[in-house]
């Protein structure tokens, strides 16, 4: 089943904002990010189903009344398949099946006492209530299957239900969206094509419950929100890419995201947003931040050896952190249908700004140690 | 291992010798079990063949599904899918939707297309595109590009396509363009329908047929928690007239029938190697017999009894053996000849099956070789017992004594005439799964009664006729027919032989003669109707498509000039067993025809049945369900509870499972369906003048049709023609048996009389010596060979007419669940036993040469 692997390899991809789903169409025969973005919301946290993919991506750390902590995630994919240019036997009368937009789900639990880690995925069609996006009024809806995410003009609500676990969550912006990049542009490689209109809600006050093995648990907590949408592919020297956020205890918040070259460098394209305790955003080029690895660890399943332990350092702003895994293993396995091999997980992080302590929580992406991703397909 | 490669040695020497040296009677023997061993074979083969590609077809279709959403009648409502899709206890739910289409302008280029979401359906059924078309854009464009297909190897290669090409597909009227976007590897679903299948987008192929809105079915893959109240759950959630199936239960329907066909089929073709069996004997015996100096000799010397008696064993499984090899090349001939004809005819009678090519199962090939091995070791017992006893002092006698003493012939009589008064009661107990062992069982005990009683039967002519005979063929008749009397069990299992076939012979006749008849009554009664209306894919599509309404309307305004039958059919299942739902107008029907009653009062029911009081079934429904009279139906069809008491029990003979009448108008009053699977047109002759002409009514009813893709017309003799033809061809495949048993019997009647004939050379030619004419000599061969032909005739015809009762009133009810008129085909029967017993008694003539072929003074002549 390489096909499917392939397919669903593509959100994963796109996840990173770097690869495309693709049905071996140019990027140029979808709309493409080629300067500002110009986001207006509530307009901007809706749809843009011109662009070949999009997410809306949703992590946390969450903790009950007794103390029991958890990491969770919740990202929406969309993917269109197929330019209306291209379409060779347009149909008189569309079936209701009929739709280019795919969407794809992944969710995932960190039980952190417990040290374990629970995930699953959804896809489907947009078409006939199986999944999709819309926009009512000031309020954005997406939804696959029973799993759901809407945007509220103050509030967001999450829903996702598992074999393992669940999770409903209301979470209360506490900042405005935060613009990456160039107003929201954010350039993924050496051509102005490639790169993705990108924003973040960097601080959402979440409450709601968790359900884990037979036990609810309330729960409140911190969470963040991207929304990215594109048509470039990941450039044909990039292996991968590394991706933090973090949440801290001063009310500041980091992004950072590195894309590794084959050479094993870092892209000049690699950048990353500070955003105040007033919310004002600073970016951050390349050259402004250090990151090294102090501890790798290898996954017993996959033997993908995956940095386990940095030092990050961001010269202008005076600070240096140590972020660890809240579980060393949070490696996403998806052998019965995306087969594709990444680490995505909680973590935290210790460390100083200008020689004040900061302590904070967060969430790291690494992807392409298990395999290059081979882009575009 | 030394005494194994002594005894062995020893056998070449004797046995293998022996047959050597007699080696165009061994043949014949040779060819006899080899022709019976190939028949056995071939059948199941060519019928496993059709069973696999069935269940193969069914099982990759059905994939992993737990169950299935379906409507009994028509096709699901697509919108159902999101709410599966949310139930907390479906894992994923997939649409499916499946026909058959007819590629380009080749009506015989018909294949399986199946719409699916590629997505949800990837973890209910396996399908994978080949490597060297391995593209995720392929894949996707399925879904993204409309009109677009993926094709197996098989039909891309019958169709002459390539890959990236355009092919034009028809569907009930509507035609299309696709592409082809790559090629389905020989995994999965691309086995479906032994290959000839394509897949493409549930969007493409509801924009190409048309069907929006609707699927066939949503098959759902359950989560390992789900309980038995969550599918409560589920099934309380669907909407009037939408049921939740086992997807196992159209697979197991089809699987019980094709099964009850197999055994069938096997056990007439095992009548053949059950008649070589006699064949194997006959030689044995002779070996045995005609032997018993040597073999007092070889005791002499100092071989056991055991060693003779391994002796005869081996000789008689060396026969099966070399008979098995020898029906390989025959059934490999055979096989391929049979493949088509069965599929075609399982096809006709049960279910869709689409062979085109043989799986070699290890374990069939194995069950032929023992099955024949252990009836030749099982036809060589009784000699070998019988040279077990031989005395090593024979060996200083001058002369063999070839002859056997007499044997006790009462005893025998009696049992055989025990198992032939016990094979009345047997029929009583009732068949398991759709198989009539109790039927088989009779029949076993009716063919081997007869055997046991032919011994006292020829006795008996041996006696009393030879006063007889000697005015009608002179001394040659005397002296043949008092040797009957005297011959011994040899004769008899050779009349045995002839019995088995003669009977079978004659119990087909009969059976194919009432299913004929019967079947031709029903036709001209029940399927009367002068023109037939209905969608071409009606019964593929299990009657899911109806008639368009504009054809109704149209119908409607022709009422003048002739009366409706419309019809709404349902296909219903209980457990595993499938049936046939039809609403028709009674009141219309009982004007044009009528049913053929088995049970009820037949004006009294009609009424009730206009009234919408009651249902009646058909006799096989009946007993496939064992149904009776007076009991209450129960189902759930397009939405409605029904709840009817059983008014009547009728003969029909749709060969796809019973059927179940009902009023089509309280149908539609009950379901509020209105829509017609089909009609039957009659013209009407009862206006006044001027009437229109047949011909204007039909050249109307043509105009209707033409202009509306998808509907068949067909003219209502054309259909009776074609059914009886269908009828035919089915039985085409048992008179090929029939006769291959006759001609094993026929070989039988040869072997033993030759065999007779060399164990009395001496006294043959004792009688030549003493003045007898060579033409005497063979009149009284000819004269036994008249009394053998003719007690297997006599007998054989009495077993003949019991076992077609069996046939009629116990293995096909059992089997199939319908019966027959009982009726003689006595012009067939007396125009073919005269004509049989010419052949038996030409198989006798080169026995009659064998006689002489030694000089009598040479045979004479002291040892």
């Amino acid at each position: 089943m390489v096909w499917i692997t392939k397919l669903l390899l593509l959100p994963v991809m796109f996840f990173l904002g770097a690869a495309l789903p693709t049905s071996g169409y140019a990027e140029k025969q979808f709309k493409s990010v080629t300067g500002p973005c110009n986001l207006h919301f509530p307009r901007d946290h809706g749809p843009h189903q011109d662009f070949r993919t999009e997410w809306w991506y949703y992590t946390g750390h969450l903790e009950s009344e007794e103390g029991h902590g958890f990491g969770f995630q919740l990202t929406f994919f969309r993917s269109r398949v197929t330019p209306p240019a291209t379409v060779r036997y347009p149909p008189e009368s569309p079936s209701a099946w009929r739709t280019d937009q795919l969407y794809l789900a992944h969710a995932a639990l960190t039980d952190i006492p417990g040290q374990d880690f629970f995930h699953a995925e959804q896809m489907a069609r947009a078409a006939l209530g199986m999944a999709g996006a819309s926009q009512e009024g000031d309020s954005t809806s997406i939804f696959l299957k029973h799993w759901y995410a809407r945007i509220e003009p103050h509030i967001h609500k999450l829903g996702a239900e598992t074999d393992d676990f669940s999770v409903q969550l209301t979470l209360k912006p506490a900042k405005s969206p935060v613009p990456h990049g160039n107003s929201g542009y954010s350039l993924k490689g050496r051509k102005k094509e490639s790169a993705s209109c990108y924003y973040s809600m960097t601080r959402l006050q979440a409450t709601g419950s968790v359900f884990l093995q037979n036990e609810e648990y309330p729960v409140k907590g911190l969470a963040w929100m991207d929304h990215e949408f594109s048509s470039a592919p990941l450039e044909a020297d990039l292996v991968g890419w590394d991706w933090f956020s973090l949440q801290f205890n001063d009310n500041t918040e980091l992004m950072i995201y590195l894309l590794r070259q084959d050479d094993g460098e870092y892209s000049p394209a690699s950048s990353g947003t500070f955003v105040e305790p007033a919310g004002r955003v600073q970016h951050l080029s390349r050259e402004m931040i250090d990151v090294e690895i102090l501890e790798v660890w290898e996954s017993p399943r996959s033997a993908a050896i995956y940095p386990a332990r940095w030092r990050i350092r961001i010269k202008p702003l005076d600070l240096e952190l140590i972020v660890r895994p809240t579980l060393a293993d949070q490696e996403m396995l998806t052998p019965e249908s995306t087969r594709v091999t990444y680490w995505e997980g909680s973590v935290s992080a210790n460390g100083s700004i200008e020689g004040n302590a900061l302590h904070g929580a967060g969430y790291v992406e690494l992807t392409g140690y298990a395999k290059k991703f081979d882009a575009p397909m | 291992m030394r005494s194994l490669t002594l005894f062995l040695r020893l056998w070449t020497w004797f046995s293998y010798r022996q047959l050597y040296a007699h080696r165009w009677r061994a043949l014949a023997v040779l060819l006899g079990i080899g022709l019976g061993a190939a028949v056995f074979t071939s059948v199941r083969l060519a019928v496993n063949a059709s069973l696999h590609s069935f269940t193969q077809s069914m099982d990759t279709i059905s994939g992993r599904a737990d169950w299935s959403v379906v409507k009994p009648g028509g096709r699901v409502p697509e919108t159902l899918i999101s709410d599966l899709l949310k139930n907390p206890s479906v894992k994923t739910a997939s649409p499916l939707l499946k026909t058959y289409v007819q590629a380009g302008e080749q009506a015989a280029r018909e294949f399986l297309l199946i719409g699916l979401d590629p997505i949800l359906d990837r973890a209910l059924r396996p399908w994978q595109m080949d490597a060297d078309a391995l593209s995720a854009s392929t894949w996707l464009d399925l879904i993204g590009q409309p009109g677009t297909l993926l094709l197996t190897h098989k039909l891309m290669a019958s169709l002459r396509l390539e890959s990236g090409g355009d092919i034009k597909l028809k569907y009930f009227g509507r035609s299309s363009k696709f592409r082809i976007l790559g090629v389905l590897n020989s995994q999965g679903l691309a086995l479906a329908d032994a290959g000839y299948v394509a897949i493409t987008d549930i969007a493409s192929m509801q924009e190409f047929t048309g069907l929006h809105g609707v699927v066939d079915r949503i098959d759902i893959l359950l989560k390992s928690t789900a309980t038995v109240r969550d599918i409560e759950r589920i099934r309380a959630a669907l909407p009037a007239g939408v049921i939740l199936s086992r997807p196992s239960e159209a697979r197991e329907a089809g699987r019980m029938m094709i099964d009850a066909y197999r055994l069938n089929l096997s056990v007439l073709s095992f009548v053949s190697l059950f008649v070589g069996m006699f064949l194997v004997y006959s030689l044995v015996s002779l070996n045995a017999t005609s032997r018993r100096h040597e073999l007092a000799i070889l005791r002499s010397l100092g071989a056991s009894s055991k060693e003779l008696f391994w002796l005869f064993i081996t000789e008689g499984a060396f026969l099966g053996i070399v008979g098995w090899l020898l029906a390989i090349p025959i059934s490999s001939f055979m096989v391929h000849k049979l493949l088509h004809s069965v599929s075609a005819t399982i096809t006709h009678l049960f279910v869709r099956v689409n062979v085109d090519r043989l799986k070699l199962d290890p374990w069939e090939v194995l069950l032929s070789f023992c099955v024949t091995l252990l009836i030749s070791v099982l036809a060589a017992y009784q000699p070998a017992r019988e040279a077990v006893r031989v005395p090593p002092k024979e060996a200083f006698l001058m002369h063999d004594r070839s002859l056997p003493g007499h044997k006790p012939l009462i005893f025998p009589a009696f049992v055989g005439l025990f198992l032939i008064t016990i094979v009345l009661p047997l029929p009583k107990l009732a068949g398991v799964s759709h198989v009539p062992f109790s039927g088989y069982v009779a029949t076993f005990f009716l063919f081997a009664g007869f055997s046991l009683l032919s011994p006292w039967f020829l006795a008996f002519m041996g006696t009393f006729l030879p006063p007889l005979l000697r005015y009608v063929g002179g001394q040659p008749a005397y002296l043949g027919s008092r040797y009957m009397r005297d011959a011994g069990s040899r004769i008899a299992i050779s009349v045995g032989a002839l019995i088995t076939a003669m009977a079978l012979y004659v119990a087909l006749v009969i059976m194919v003669h009432s299913f004929r008849n019967t079947v031709e009554t029903w036709v001209n009664q029940s399927i009367r109707g002068d023109v037939f209306l209905q969608t071409q894919t009606g019964s593929v599509n299990e009657y899911r498509d109806p008639l368009p309404g504009k054809v109704v309307e149209q119908l409607e305004s022709m009422q003048d000039r002739i009366d409706l039958l419309p019809y709404r059919r349902v296909y219903l299942y209980e457990g595993n067993i499938r049936y046939l739902f039809e609403a028709i107008d009674f009141s219309i029907f009982s004007k044009y025809g009528r049913l053929l009653f088995l049970e009820g009062d037949s004006p009294a029911i009609m009424q009730q049945l206009a009234k919408g009081e009651g249902v009646i079934v058909s006799e096989v429904m009946a007993n496939q369900l064992n149904l009776k009279i007076g009991e209450y139906f129960h189902a759930k069809v397009g939405g409605a509870d029904f709840n009817m008491p059983i008014l009547g029990i009728y003969r029909d003979y749709r060969t796809q499972g019973g059927v179940l009448h009902y009023s089509l108008k309280h149908y539609q009053k009950l379901t509020g369906d209105l829509t017609w699977t089909g009609t039957r047109v009659f013209l009407r002759n009862d206006q006044p003048p001027p009437r229109p002409s047949r011909e204007a009514i039909m050249q109307q009813l043509y105009r209707i049709v033409r202009h509306t893709p998808g509907v068949v017309v067909t003219i209502g003799s054309d259909l009776r023609r074609e059914i009886l033809r269908i009828f035919d061809e089915t039985f085409a495949i048992t008179t090929v048996l029939l006769l291959i048993a006759l001609f094993v019997a026929a070989l039988g009647i040869t072997t033993t009389l030759t065999v007779l004939v060399l164990e009395r050379t001496r006294e043959l030619n004792t009688l030549l010596a003493i003045g007898a004419s060579f033409r005497q000599i063979r009149a009284m061969i000819f004269w036994e060979a008249v009394l053998m032909v003719t007690a297997g005739q006599i007998l054989g015809a009495g077993c003949g007419f019991i076992l077609s009762r069996l046939l009629i009133y116990v293995i096909n009810r059992q089997s199939f669940g319908w019966t027959f008129l009982y009726s003689v085909d006595w012009g067939s029967l007396s125009a073919s036993l005269p004509l049989i017993f010419t052949t038996a008694l030409l198989a006798a003539i080169p026995a009659s040469r064998m006689a002489f072929r030694q000089s009598p003074a040479s045979l004479l002549r002291e040892r």
